[in-house]
This record gives C-alpha cells, structure tokens and sequence, in this order.
C-alpha cells in the first residue's frame, strides 16, 4: 500500500507547551508517502495539537517538521498545501456548496475549465450531484461531511489532514464513511493522518497507528501490532478491552515460555521474549481468547491453561455475551462470540486461555 | 505562572513585527480612541483642582443636587426593575393574550428621543393637561420628583427589560419541572430555581436602569422643576453662567458612580450571566401559574402600555393641533414649521449616519483583533472598546468642548465634532454587536480558509467579512437610532450652524412651543422607527434579527 523507504512526512524531536503544559513532548515521527497514519490517544493526549502544527496553525516551541524533505518550520499555513478536514467541518456559512469546494483552486487562480472538471470529479466521488446551489445548512450532516472532504481533496495535494472527522456522525454512517474514506484515499494513494480517539476507526483504517498520551507518542504500528502486541500497558488497555495478569516467569524452553500465575501454571509460545526465570512480567489476555464452558460438579481444571472460576455477572450484547468471572482473586473479562440461542451460562466454569495468543509484558516497560 | 504569563503576552507582542498592518492598525486604534475618549475625560476632571471638587460637599446646592439624583438613581431604578421584570415574565412564561403588543411598547422608548415621555407628561398632566385640565379640571404642578419619577420608570424600563428579557429567555422550562418534579410548590419553585437563575439578569438590568436614571438630562431637564440634579444643574451653570469650572465639577460626580456601575456590570454581571444553561434541548411549555397571578400581571402590563400608547398618542394629537389645552382644532402650521427647520433634521440624520457608519467600522476591526488575533494586549483593546459606556453622554459633550477648543485640535462648532463625539459614544453599542457577530462565526472557519491557501488579508475579507454583514448592519442601525435621538452628548458642542433635531425641542420645550416640540418629535420617531422597520425585514429575509 505504502512505501517505508519513501519519508513523506517527518517530526524531529517537536515540543510544543501551552502555558506551563506540555502538549507535545519531544516528538519524532516519519510517516511514509501513500500511508494511512493514525494518531490515536484519549482527549489532551497531543494528537491535534501534532496537526496542527504540520498545518501550521502553530509553531512549535523546538524542532523540526518536514514534508517532502523540506523544512516547513516559519511558513504560514497558506503557503503549506495540507489540506484538512475539520472536526466541526468549519464549511462557509455564506457559501454554496460549489463556492465551499472551489474555493482553494479560486484562490490559486486555476482556469475556470480545470476548476470546472475537478469540481465535476469530486461531485461525483462524493455522491453530491444537485446540491451545487445549496448552502451548508440545507445539508445533512452526512453531506456536510462529505462537502468538507471534497473542499480538502479538490486541491489535488499528496497530503491529507482529518481531525476527526466522523465524530459528529451517528454511529451507522460512521462505519459506512470510514470503508469509503479508506477506499478513495488507497485508489488515490495520499498521504493521509488521521487524528481520532475511536480504537474501532483506528484499526480498521490505518496503515499504521501512533498511540500517544500526554505529549509522547507510545508505540508506533500496525493495527496488527498495537492490538497484539503493544508494548506497554497503557497501549494494551486503550486499544480494546484487556485482562492484565501478574505472573512470574518459572520456565523458558525451546517453544514455549511456563509461566505462574496465582500458583496454576500457564503455557505460551516461545516467540522472541528476551526474559530470564523468576522476573515478574504482566499477562495480557483479550477477552476474546478465553473460551469458557460450564464446569461439571467435582471437575477440576487440568487441561492446559484450563482455570476453574465463577460467573459473576453478564452483559448480552447481540454477537457476543461478555462475561465477568471470578478466578482466585481477580475478575476477568471474556467475550463468547457464540452465545447459545437458551440464554447466558451461570455458576462454576472452566475458562482457557488460548496459547498462541498470548502477550507478554516485561514490567520495566511499563 | 504570573511571569510566565506576562512573558508569553510580550512574545506575542514582539512577533507583530511580523505583521506591520496590523501593528498600525493597533496603534492607530489606541490614538485615535485615547484622543477622544481619554483624553477628553481627563482634561475634564483636570480642570478644577482636587480641593475644589470639596464643593460637592460643602455648597449646599450641589450636595441637595447630589443627594437628589442618587435618590432618583434609586426610587426609578427600583421602579423600572420591577417593571421590567413583569413585563419579561409575562412574555416569557404566561399563556395571555397581547404579548406581542407587549414587546412592541417595549420598543418605543427606546427609538424616541429621551425626553419624549417627559414632553408628553406635560401635555397630559400639566399645566394646559388634558386630564388633569380636561378631564377633571385641576390645576396641578406635576414637575418634580413624583412627575420626574414617572416619567423615567417609563422611559427606563425597557433598558433593563432587554437585559432581563435576554436572561429569562434562555432558562429551560425542563428546570423548573425538575423541581416541580421533586415535589416543590410553585412558589419553592419560583424561589429556589427560577429567580437565583434570572438574578444575574435582574443585576445587570438594575445597573442598566441606574445609569440612565443617572445621566439622564432630558426627562429631568423638562420635568424636574426645581429638583435641582446633577446633569441639569451642570448644564446650568455652562447656559446660565459660563461657569465651566462648576460644571466640570458636579458632570464629575456623576463619573464615579457611573463608572462603579460599569466595572459591576462588566467584572461581576458580565461573567455570570454567562452560566445559563446553553445546548440543544426540548423545553416544555411553561407551567400554569395560579390564575390571579396570570390575570394580575397581565392587567398590569395592560395599564402600563395603555399608558405608554397614551403618551405617544398624545404625542401625535400634540403635532397637528393648534393650541395644546385651548384651540384643539387640526393644523399642519407644526409640520409646516418643521418642514421650515428641515436642515435640522437633515443634520440629526447625516450625523447620525456617518458616526454610526464609522463606529461600527472601527468597532469590527477592534472586535476583530481582540476575538481573532493574540496580540498580547487583547484584554486593553477590550477595556478600550467598552470605556466609553462608562462615560455619561453629558460628559463625553463636555469634555469634548474643552479639550477641542484650542488649536491644534480646534474642532468646536463644527460638524466633525459632532460626528466624533457621537461616534465614540455609540463604539460600545457597535462593538458589542459586532464581538456577538464574531463569536457565532465556528472557531475553525478562519483556519479552514488559512489551509486552503488564503492569506490574513483573504481569509479576512473572503469569510469573516460577508460573515459579519448582519452584525455590523444590526451594530450600525442602533447606534443609528441613539444617535438620531440623542441629546445629552450634543448639547453643549452643537453650534448654530450644526444643531439637530433633539436640540431644537428642547429650545422650542423651554419657549413653551408645545405644538412644534411635539411635529418635531414626530418626525423624529418616524425617521427612527422606519429605519428599524426596513432593517427588521431587511434581517429577517437574512435569517437574522436586530438585538434591541
């Protein structure tokens, strides 16, 4: 889809403060040209205030932004070519839709013929025919979405900013816009950072995703990673849902890793884990990966990774029942994406954690 | 965190080295308004020494003057609170009929010149009355504080009404069903919920009232009698006496407590009456007060416009009759005499227009900068912009013909006088219209046009210009409207050559000319209520209204 080799976009050690707050905190990033780059993190977490100042309307306080090898740093954010799409869409109230769009190429002096055959193409793209004439607030939000979207990419740039741009959709449309989002910009190969704090669009949009809080940027990825493989907590607890278990290490062999928790024994694959016996590390474990079924009266929990708990309480929730459930001291979550048709499972169960899937955390990390 | 605050403000000052246009556009503000608002005020309050303001005190003619106008300042600011509050409770909450009517009356005191109620009082319960004489054949002096009173809880209490109004309005009915909800009777409710809720209104409509009770000359300059009072007995000492000393000492007095006034209403009501409830939500029609409250206060709202509608009634009648009280026959002799003067209404109209057309200029700019730009003195240009609402008009007048009549600024006697002074009076009213224009436009709109590739000066004149359109007509035509009918900021700088309407009255008002005071009056309202008729389309074709 993209190509690493080819840095489209880079920050170098950019620190940004308001007041006495540190926005951005020494932050490097390179975001390869055609990438789909997701800046992912709860609200103050810095990832606007990042695009903001790639489209200049800040300066940071040190450091270096490049687009394209150059540097941008000083240059006003007329003269930048990053187009963004606003959270709020900020349309032209006085405007009509056609005066929205072409509003860019007017500004550039592009002859009425090209401005014409763009604004043709971007109607079309945008599913906007016969509403040329109309003025913002005779749109719905959905349009007023998509006008905003073709204001952006009628400028014909190698780059595109989204702060958020679904999030004043209803639930529904967001998934419908977020595939054709991320059909137009693969057919049109942008460059694209996608600013949001929805795990769902990040996953399912990005070529990769930066995590951030408070300033820093956490783990850079891809959606395969983050989710499977984040590398501190903070990661694996934002991006889904997670049960963290406190284990020590007991044995390392050729494939796989013995590790205790809570005195049972759990087994997982070897993989890569640089980790000596005896270290304290964290389980994580999505709830998705535990199967559970009823426990019989005097059954004990033997098989592998196999621990015996209680169900406490349950959520139904259509395609799956989640589950919170006793084991020992803690309470895990687990997600049974095959609810039987009867109802939901109640009393002792035997849970099991799915080997293959399993992550583990150095403490130090965290 | 102070000193790194203060750093951050002279970054942002030296960075507008970078933009040498807006730099000048700053200083040239900050000139041009320390010029004619600072400037004149100072060089007023200047003008006697510190031991001589002593007088107030000690003379007791000016301390009887400024006993008596606070006394004013409190009975009609009293009156025209209460007033106002039913007014607004009975058009916001009450299922009667008429309200509409309602908030037309409310209207017409605020186009009509200020001394209007007190010329008509005349004609109704003076001397040649028509009740009084007429109706039931007394003779009665109506000047002084009773009249006086009257007049200005008339006259007043549609300021503070449009403040209440605004307040009242914005409360969710939701609120008080909540409580209704949790068992509180309707007075609980009305107690605990509805009224903390409307104080900061009432506040700012009480501070409202008080500073024009206050600085008011017209009503009382027609009606007062022998109440002596601190503008009258001002402009007595300049007419009578040529004293300006004395003058500038009592037209002082009144700076104080009209400037206590304006940093109550901006430090303390400005930033509560913010806290009401805002979003999107559905509010249920109000709750059904007992049926003696509702018929109550509508009977009262009843009276009090009936009255109003008799004042400017007779107003009318007053226009085209030949001798108020003795010869009631139909004449166009007032109109005619009018027709005469017309120069002086053509000056109330064209300096009207220009001054009105300059402020709300300066006015956009100034809001522009404060709202749009870190310049690092954003809050100084605020305090600029709004300063001079805390200057009594009398005041502004005064300290115009002091200051400006001396070279290099010799500015007495000519028209830019006038159209300065009455420009700086009204920036407040321009500015505050056009800050409310510029808030409403989304935070992002002016960045969308920065990323798409405009420069300030585009995106300036691309987007927030034909955005701001509404506002600065709405800024424009109310400072239009005070202006045609404003009196106390010209009375001492208008000379033969530049007199206005307002000015004229009063001349024909104190020669007795009851019949040509009144076709003077007239016309003056008609010019005022057309243009706020036209605009009032004119805006509503444009999704837009004219904030009174």
């Amino acid at each position: 889809m993209y190509d690493s080799s080819k840095p489209f976009i880079e920050f170098k050690n950019v620190t940004k403060t308001f007041d006495s707050f540190k926005a951005l905190d020494n932050i490097t990033l390179t975001i390869p040209q055609g990438c789909f780059m997701t800046l992912l993190g709860p609200s103050g977490c810095g990832k606007t205030t990042l695009m903001r100042q790639l489209a200049g309307f800040s300066e940071p306080d040190s450091g270096d932004i490049y687009i394209k090898g150059i540097r941008v740093n000083g240059l006003p954010p007329y003269k930048r070519n990053t187009p963004l799409v606003f959270q709020e869409y900020a349309l032209f109230p006085h405007m009509t839709v056609k005066e929205n769009i072409t509003y860019g190429l007017k500004l550039k002096n592009t002859d009425k013929e090209s401005v014409g055959r763009r604004f043709d193409e971007m109607l079309k793209m945008f599913n906007l025919a016969g509403m040329e004439q109309r003025f913002p607030k005779q749109l719905s939000g959905g349009q007023q979405q998509r006008v905003a979207f073709a204001r952006a990419l009628i400028m014909g740039q190698e780059v595109l900013l989204l702060d958020e741009p679904l999030s004043n959709l209803d639930a529904k449309l967001r998934v419908e816009v977020r595939t054709e989002l991320r059909q137009i910009q693969r057919k049109l190969g942008i460059t694209t950072i996608y600013v949001t704090h929805d795990q769902d669009e990040a996953l399912s949009m990005s070529d990769l995703i930066a995590v951030m809080r408070a300033g820093k940027i956490e783990q850079v990825g891809t959606p395969w990673q983050i989710y499977f493989k984040p590398e501190n907590r903070f990661v694996a607890d934002f991006v889904g849902t997670v049960n963290f278990m406190d284990v020590v290490i007991s044995g390392l062999f050729e494939d796989r890793l013995l590790i205790n928790w809570q005195g049972s024994a759990i087994s997982m694959n070897r993989m890569d884990y640089v980790l000596n016996p005896g270290e304290e590390a964290s389980l994580i474990v999505r709830p998705e990966y535990i199967s559970l079924r009823p426990a019989a009266n005097n059954e004990s929990a033997d098989q592998e990774n196999s621990l015996r708990g209680e169900i406490l309480f349950y959520s139904f929730l259509g395609r799956f029942i989640r589950y919170w459930i006793k084991v020992k001291n803690q309470t895990f979550i687990v997600d049974d994406s095959n609810p039987s048709l009867s109802g939901a499972i109640e009393g002792e169960v035997i849970i099991a954690l799915d080997r293959n899937k399993l992550h583990l955390l150095r403490n130090s990390k965290s | 965190m102070a000193k790194y605050l203060k750093k951050e403000k002279l970054k942002e000052i030296k960075r507008l080295g970078n933009e040498p246009l807006l730099l000048l556009t700053i200083v040239f503000i900050i000139l041009f308004t320390s010029c004619f608002v600072i400037w004149p005020v100072v060089r007023l309050i200047a003008l006697a020494r510190p031991s001589e303001f002593l007088v107030l005190f000690t003379n007791s003619r000016w301390a009887r003057s400024l006993a008596n106008s606070l006394f004013m300042m409190v009975i009609s600011t009293v009156s025209c609170t209460v007033t106002a509050f039913i007014f607004a409770y009975t058009i916001t909450r009450l299922d009667v009929p008429l309200k509409r009517f309602f908030r037309f009356i409310t209207l017409l005191p605020i186009v009509s010149p200020p001394f209007v109620v007190a010329l008509s009082y005349i004609l109704l319960f003076g001397v040649q009355g028509i009740i009084t004489k007429g109706l039931f054949g007394l003779h009665v002096d109506v000047y002084g504080v009773f009249g006086l009173w009257v007049v200005q809880t008339v006259t007043f209490f549609p300021y503070a009404f449009s403040i209440i109004i605004g307040v009242m309005g914005k409360i969710s009915t939701n609120l008080e069903y909540a409580a209704y909800n949790m068992g509180a009777s309707r007075w609980q409710v009305f107690k605990d919920v509805f009224w903390p809720l409307c104080r900061p209104g009432v506040a700012g409509g009480v501070l409202m009232a008080a500073i024009n009770v206050l600085t008011d000359f017209g009503n009382p300059i027609m009606i007062g009698g022998d109440l002596a009072l601190l503008p009258t007995e001002a402009y007595m000492q300049i007419v009578g006496w040529y004293d300006m000393k004395t003058a500038a000492i009592l037209a002082s007095a009144l700076m104080v407590p009209s400037f206590i006034i304006f940093i109550l209403n901006r430090f303390w009501v400005g930033r509560r009456s913010y806290v009401t409830v805002t979003g999107k939500e559905i509010s249920l029609t109000p709750f059904k007060p007992h049926f003696l409250v509702k018929w109550g206060l509508f009977t009262f709202c009843s009276i009090m416009s009936a009255f109003v509608l008799l004042v400017y009634g007779s107003l009318f009648i007053g226009a085209f009759t030949r001798a108020w009280g003795y010869d009631w026959s139909f004449t166009m002799a007032n109109m005619g005499y009018v027709w005469e003067k017309f120069r002086e209404v053509w000056n109330s109209i064209k300096y009207a227009a220009l001054s009105s057309i300059l402020a709300s200029l300066l006015a956009m700019v100034l809001a522009y900068i404060v709202q749009k730009k870190s310049v690092g003195i954003n809050k100084f240009l605020d305090f600029l912009a709004v300063l001079p609402s805390a200057v009594p008009g009398m005041f502004l007048g005064l300290g115009f013909v002091i200051a400006f009549n001396t070279p290099p600024l010799k500015l007495t006697g000519t028209g830019l006088i006038m159209v300065l002074a009455l420009m700086f009076w009204n920036l407040p009213t321009c500015y505050s219209a056009s800050i409310a224009g510029i808030q409403q436009i989304g935070e992002s709109v002016e960045d969308a046009a920065l990323n798409l590739g405009a420069d300030s000066f585009q995106s300036f004149k691309d987007v927030i210009l034909p955005l701001l359109r509404i506002p600065f007509l709405s800024g424009f035509v109310l400072s239009f409207l005070r202006s045609v009918t404003c009196l106390s900021v010209i009375i001492f700088i208008y000379s033969p050559r530049t007199t206005v309407g307002t000015a004229s009255i009063l001349g024909l008002v104190s020669n007795g000319l009851w019949g040509a005071a009144a076709a003077f009056t007239v016309v003056l309202i008609s010019i005022a209520f057309s243009v706020l008729l036209l605009t009032n389309r004119f805006l509503r074709k444009h999704g837009g209204s004219l904030n009174l």
